[in-house]
């Protein structure tokens, strides 16, 4: 569903990106993990055209993201993308934010839409935040709210950028139990964490980013042979030690 | 002095109304308001312009906005005066003429604000609206503008201030404002410009210091309710 052939990226002379490959079939999650700056950012940000890239080619369904004729933004709105900053509208309550996709690109009736964000809080367990400010929200809830935002578009794929990174240790389980059920439900991933528990558990295959590249993938069965994944095994015991978990 | 302003306080307050035009403080206020309302528009075109991609929008918009800072007012004023009626066909009152003025002046002041309100805001906040897949404009005034202008009401209200001073600029056109009022009982009283004057000017500082205030506590509200993004004001 979503391929990257040879994408190459910089930022001026800076190369983030070098010869990345890889796809990402329906319902598969892969989680991608690497060292601060080797790229993960940066390569999830190509899919949706955040970022562009200078050479090399990155697809969705078959069709090129960097193509004229393609609408980016019919596009974006099949791809769900989540910050580690949250990024919720300050201005708007938590169902603003959500209802602000729904109306103006749905087409949703306000009321329609509140019905439909509802729903999405609901599922996130925020059903009595709805009419709250982000500012008031703590930020697991803030995050499970941009997370609402996001599935509430309907989308196929969703991206995710180090979502409980900017959290405190005890709501990183609520937003990793959100994810967890999404992936449960067949939702097509790609995670950029360091959460090696949820790697574990939910991950088709790791990818483990170096210096812009893709060195070495891994199912999570796998990563105990030291032989065939010497580097990204370490790498992950050292996050495991360092985060004491 | 208070005497003066015993005998003058409704001259002073709202001109030779009802027995002629409306001015002094009144019109004042009434003209502040009316070029800040007025030039809002061009301001949010303006910033826009000057933050966007395409050269050719960016480039005009620039330009505008340095001519119209790098000129003094007064510019702005006497040219209105003597051209407008060559554009209208008739004669523009002197109201009229410092509110145009005042547009033109104000719209390329207030563009700077909302710019700088805009560029302050997180690049998160664009990104999470393209991401839901919200094309420029619905990102723009629903996500960008809200909060940018929302951030900005200090400086705002601190631009606001100065359009209260300048429109005492109005005098060298008889628009009928409070200097021009001022002046009227100075030439009444003949005798003593030091009061009359001295009125003014507690009159215009009283004000202009209530409005400060009112901007420093707005600053402090927004700093406050958004969890610390700070308001940035831009000195008058
Ligand atoms: N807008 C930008 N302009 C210039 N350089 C950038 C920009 N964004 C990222 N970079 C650089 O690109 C490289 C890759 O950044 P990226 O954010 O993708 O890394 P990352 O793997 O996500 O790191 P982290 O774990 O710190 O988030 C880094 O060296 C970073 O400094
Ligand atoms: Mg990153």
């Amino acid at each position: 569903m979503i391929r990257f052939e040879n994408v190459d990226k910089w930022f001026g002379t800076l190369q983030v990106l070098a010869d990345v490959s890889g796809e990402v079939r329906r319902g598969e999650v892969k989680v991608l993990v690497g060292p601060s700056g080797s790229g993960k950012s940066t390569l999830i940000r190509t899919v949706t055209r955040l970022e562009k890239i200078q050479s090399g080619r990155v697809s969705v369904d078959g069709a090129d993201v960097a193509a004229r004729g393609l609408d980016i933004n019919r596009l974006r709105q099949r791809i769900g993308f989540v910050f580690q900053a949250y990024n919720l509208f300050p201005h708007l309550t938590a169902l603003g934010n959500i209802t602000l996709g729904l109306t103006k690109l749905r087409g949703l009736s306000k009321a329609a839409a509140r019905e439909r964000a509802m729903e999405e809080l609901a599922r996130v367990g925020l059903t009595g935040k709805a009419h709250e400010m982000p500012g008031l929200l703590s930020g697991g809830q803030r995050q499970r709210v941009a997370i609402a935002r996001s599935l509430a578009m309907d989308p196929e794929v969703m991206l995710f950028d180090e979502p409980t990174s900017a959290l405190d240790p005890e709501m990183v389980g609520e937003v990793l139990a959100a994810m967890k059920r999404l992936a449960a439900g067949g939702m097509t991933m790609i995670c950029v964490t360091h959460e090696v528990g949820f790697a574990r558990e939910v991950a088709d295959e790791i990818w483990f980013m170096q210096a812009g590249r893709v060195i070495e993938r891994g199912r999570p069965a796998e990563l105990g042979d030291k032989a065939t994944h010497p580097r990204l095994g370490a790498f992950l015991r050292k996050v495991e030690q360092s985060l004491g978990s | 002095m208070l005497e003066i302003l015993q005998n003058n306080w409704l001259l002073f307050l709202v001109g030779q109304y009802p027995h002629g035009p409306i001015g002094g403080l009144a019109m004042t206020l009434f003209m502040a308001s009316i070029s800040l309302a007025l030039c809002f528009p061009f301001a949010i075109g303006l910033a826009l312009a000057r933050l966007s991609p395409y050269r050719w929008l960016r480039l005009p918009a620039t330009a505008i906005v340095h001519t119209v800072r790098g000129l003094p007012l007064i510019m702005f004023i006497f040219w209105t005066y003597f051209f407008s009626p060559l554009v209208i066909g008739r004669a523009v009152g002197g109201v009229e003429t410092l509110v145009i003025a005042l547009v033109i002046y104000e719209a390329a002041y207030l563009s700077e604000i909302i710019r700088a309100g805009i560029e302050g805001l997180p690049k998160g906040q664009v990104e999470a609206a393209t991401s839901l897949g919200l094309r420029y404009w619905p990102t723009t005034i629903k996500v960008v503008l809200p909060q940018a202008l929302h951030n900005m009401l200090p400086s705002m209200v601190s631009q606001f201030v100065s359009t209260i001073k300048e429109t005492s600029l109005g005098y060298v056109i008889s628009a009928h404002e409070l200097t021009f009022a001022a002046a009227q009982v100075n030439n009444v009283l003949l005798t003593q410009p030091f009061e009359v004057y001295g009125i003014l000017a507690l009159t215009y500082f009283a004000l202009c210091f209530a409005l400060t205030s009112l901007a420093r506590f707005i600053e402090r509200r927004i700093s406050g309710d958004r969890g610390g993004t700070p308001g940035v004001t831009i000195a008058a």
